[in-house]
């Protein structure tokens, strides 16, 4: 009998050998590990810090003793002063400028009309074939589209917006860090600038004719709002805040739609009620939102003091990444975790932050998501998951499913 | 100290100083909710009666306007007294609800129309407002047993009441009651009308086709749906299914004859399950919902009633949804045995 083990520190050499690539095949199995036996820890692939429980994500995202920053992988996609990473008077002036087109009052206002025929044309287009593959049918073209039309981007056509979220979110994400706190793969980095070269030459051209003529689209209101007449806000300064919803905001109530429907398949009697029953839509979604968090580790915090959370302490200027996608699956929460269950007790998740940089978007994302589906189970109430292939779920920043290929009568 | 929220037809507990959706999503009620900060408004519901303290709710989220409406965020407020609300998801049923009543009725006949099937009319003392579809609940006598009959009238047939009652084996309503001992004259509590099983109010109806499926006297409130239906719009599609075991447990059969030739776009299929049909007859045999499926190739914009033995109703929902009917545009009504 040796009593050795007990009094040395744990072995955690196995974070050191934690890699990118499996992060992105599938996160949990690292992060349930880290939930249990260091759940604040330094990851060094991603030279950061990490939460990984719900409670430490939620302890440092309200803290006083914390304040946003960006992810250096983000930063470096997005620029400067992007929403995300930013504080004080300047996050007040940009949440500002962002949240009345948010706001419930107003969103109930358009909601509807914005998208639900937009869900209706896509299906439209494939009803009839018996067969589709709802990722990229249906689920990024609703989320794009819907937001596309909101901002003022009606003539960038939805495959094109779909291509720069991909390319944001791949460079975003690009996180891998060397012991020296260089990028691993700076290569990575190149299909954003590219995607942000595209949308410049597309957007620029817009935003010179919204400054002389103002319009009712987002865009032209971050122009204009709350600033004196005849001045506008600088182009330079709402582009990264630009950027950060042509990936995230572009991007998410894809994947949660997408998320939420492959849930529903792996539990075929839910699957029936909800089709059977539209109110239990915003409860499947909800699920689906805290069991595929869409956005699961891509914000961070940096203490603006010396602080010691849950025991580790954590000197002042230190970055911490928040795993949402993680905190949704702390067992100390919810049991069996892993099960998508829209009957489990409905407790609060993390899927849209918390803090003073929650997501601005959750009630408008809601409604995007609830009306794709109600559409959806409205066309195709006999909707089948293809089960010829697996479903593919990928990603560590984001996360969703790859293709969701299903098939019904017709 | 606590309060008690009511939504619904569910109580929930709530402390002084816990929000109403701590207590309600504790409590195991679903109530919608994201950020439970107060931000994003999913929480919003209605203040039916009652007082909340808004706590810390921003006026972003619940304006002034809102809050005078009796709207509240359910993240945020405080009872601070007993207090009934009601999410914002949209009223159930819509339209006109007709109120509940208690009536004695008389029996003015209790005819066996089909094998073990009985057609009772009762004589209201006053006409009863209800929508087609509904039914009532008769009290067996001497007891405290209640069951439910579906209605086989139209809305202004509201002095005599029709309803359609098989017999059940052993039955205390059935067996005991209405088959052996009601007479004609008896004079009985009825209490009505119940349930949701109705059509659209007459605006907001779209005249779309409809089929109707109902299992033995599942047939009864169809009539009522069918008839109003056809009187609204008398070209509109409308197929009726009648599921029996075999031809002696058929009825209404003048009735079904009058419909069909008066309205052209009304169709009746009886279908026989245990009995093949005669030559040349027009039954079919099987199940309806099979024929349904066979008859339609796709039921894209219709509505769809099905009326009867539960099983009989899933297998209705699944059939109709293969052939694409919008899921909120299929309505049943299950004639679910009682559990006393
Ligand atoms: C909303 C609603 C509407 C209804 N409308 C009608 C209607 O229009 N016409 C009509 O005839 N009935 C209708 N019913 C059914 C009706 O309410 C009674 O349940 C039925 O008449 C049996 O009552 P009972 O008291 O005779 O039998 P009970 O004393 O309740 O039952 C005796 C025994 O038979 C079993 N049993 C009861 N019903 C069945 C059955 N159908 N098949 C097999 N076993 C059974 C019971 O479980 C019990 O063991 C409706 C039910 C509901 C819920
Ligand atoms: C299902 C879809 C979505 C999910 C899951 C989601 C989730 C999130 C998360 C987790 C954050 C970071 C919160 C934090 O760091 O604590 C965030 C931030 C943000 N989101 Fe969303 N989001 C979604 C859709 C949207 C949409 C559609 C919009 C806009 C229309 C939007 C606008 C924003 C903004 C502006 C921020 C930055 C807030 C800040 O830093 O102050 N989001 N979102
Ligand atoms: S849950 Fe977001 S406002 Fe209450």
């Amino acid at each position: 009998m040796t009593t050795t083990s007990e009094t040395t520190t744990p072995d955690r050499s196995w974070i050191a050998d934690i890699t990118m690539t499996e992060l992105e095949r599938n996160p949990y199995q690292a992060y349930e590990r880290l939930r249990q036996e260091a759940p604040l820890a330094f990851v060094p692939v991603l030279g950061s810090y990490v939460a990984s429980t719900a409670d430490i994500c939620r302890e440092i995202a309200t803290s006083p003793d914390f304040e946003a920053v960006i992810t250096p992988a983000g930063g470096r996609t997005f620029g400067h002063p992007a929403i995300i990473g930013v504080n004080g008077d300047i996050h007040s002036d940009l949440r500002g400028m962002v949240e009345p087109q948010l706001q419930p009052v107003e969103v109930d206002r358009w909601v509807d009309d914005l998208v639900r025929p937009i869900a209706r044309r896509y299906l439209e287009a494939f009803e009839a074939d018996g067969h589709a593959d709802i990722v990229t049918q249906f689920a990024e073209p609703v989320s794009v589209r819907s937001l596309g039309d909101l901002l003022g981007l009606q003539d960038v056509s939805s495959d094109k917006l779909r291509q720069w979220f991909g390319q944001l979110s791949r460079s975003f994400t690009n996180a891998a860090m060397t012991e020296d706190g260089e990028f691993v793969n700076p290569d990575g980095f190149v299909e954003g600038d590219v995607a942000r070269a595209e949308i410049q030459a597309a957007v620029d051209p817009l935003i010179d004719k919204w400054i002389e003529e103002p319009a009712e689209t987002a865009i032209s209101h971050w122009l204009h709002d709350g600033m004196p007449p005849g001045k506008t806000r600088d182009r330079q300064y709402i582009y990264p805040t630009i950027y950060v919803y042509l990936l995230g905001a572009m991007q998410e109530p894809g994947h949660g739609i997408a998320s939420t429907l492959v849930g529903l398949f792996s539990e075929p009697e839910q699957m029936e009620e909800v089709v059977d029953d539209p109110t239990l839509i915003p409860r499947a979604i909800s699920e689906g939102m805290r069991w595929t968090s869409p956005i699961w580790s891509a914000t961070a915090r940096i203490s603006k003091v010396p602080v010691t959370i849950a025991g580790v302490d954590l000197p002042a200027n230190t970055p911490v990444i928040l795993s949402y996608g993680s905190a949704n699956h702390d067992t100390g929460v919810y049991d069996a975790p892993t099960r998508y269950d829209i009957k489990r007790p409905p407790l609060p998740h993390l899927a849209f932050g918390a803090g003073n940089h929650a997501c601005a978007g959750i009630y408008y994302a809601n409604h995007v998501m609830r009306i794709a589906l109600e559409e959806l189970f409205e066309a195709i109430p006999n909707l089948e998951r293809n089960t010829s292939t697996d479903i593919e779920f990928w990603g560590w920043g984001f996360r969703g499913p790859t293709s969701l290929p299903v098939d019904w009568e017709v | 100290m606590a309060f008690t929220a009511t939504v619904g037809n569910q109580q929930v507990s709530c402390g002084e100083d816990q929000s109403m959706l701590d207590a309600f999503l504790r409590a195991g009620v679903w109530m919608p909710n994201s950020c439970n900060q107060g931000t994003c408004g999913t929480c919003k519901l209605r203040v039916v009666d009652g007082d909340v303290d808004h706590g810390d709710s921003p006026a972003d989220t619940l304006t002034a306007e809102e809050r005078e409406a009796g709207l509240a965020l359910a993240c945020q407020a405080r009872l601070r007294s007993d207090s009934v609300v009601e999410t914002l998801g949209g009223a159930v049923g819509g339209g006109i609800t007709h109120p509940l009543r208690d009536l004695t009725a008389t029996v003015l006949s209790n005819d066996e129309i089909a094998r073990d099937t009985r057609r009772l009319l009762l004589e209201l003392p006053e006409p009863l407002a209800f929508h087609p579809g509904q039914y009532v609940e008769l009290t067996v006598p001497g007891t405290q047993l209640r069951r439910q009959y579906s209605l086989a009238n139209t809305a202004d047939e509201d002095k005599v009441l029709e309803l359609h009652v098989r017999s059940v084996s052993g039955g205390a309503a059935t067996e005991r009651w209405i088959f052996t001992s009601m007479a004609v004259g008896d004079q009985i509590p009825v209490t009505g009308p119940l349930g949701d099983f109705f059509l659209p109010a007459e605006d907001s109806d779209d005249g779309g086709p409809m089929v109707l499926i109902g299992g033995g006297t599942g047939l009864a409130p169809l009539i009522g749906l069918a008839r109003t239906a056809l009187s609204r719009d008398p070209g509109r599609r409308v197929l009726l299914y009648h599921g029996v075991r075999g031809v002696d447990d058929l009825y209404n059969l003048d009735q079904m004859a009058e419909l069909t030739k008066v309205y052209p776009a009304f169709t009746f299929v009886p279908v026989l399950s245990h009995e093949a049909p005669a030559a040349e007859s027009v039954h079919r045999e099987g199940f309806p919902t099979d024929h349904f499926i066979e008859d339609v190739d796709s039921a894209r914009g219709w509505s769809g009633w099905l009326c009867g033995p539960p099983p009989m109703v899933e297998a209705g929902v699944r059939a109709f949804k293969r052939r694409r009917m919008a899921p909120r545009m299929i309505h049943r009504e299950k004639f679910t045995p009682a559990t006393d």
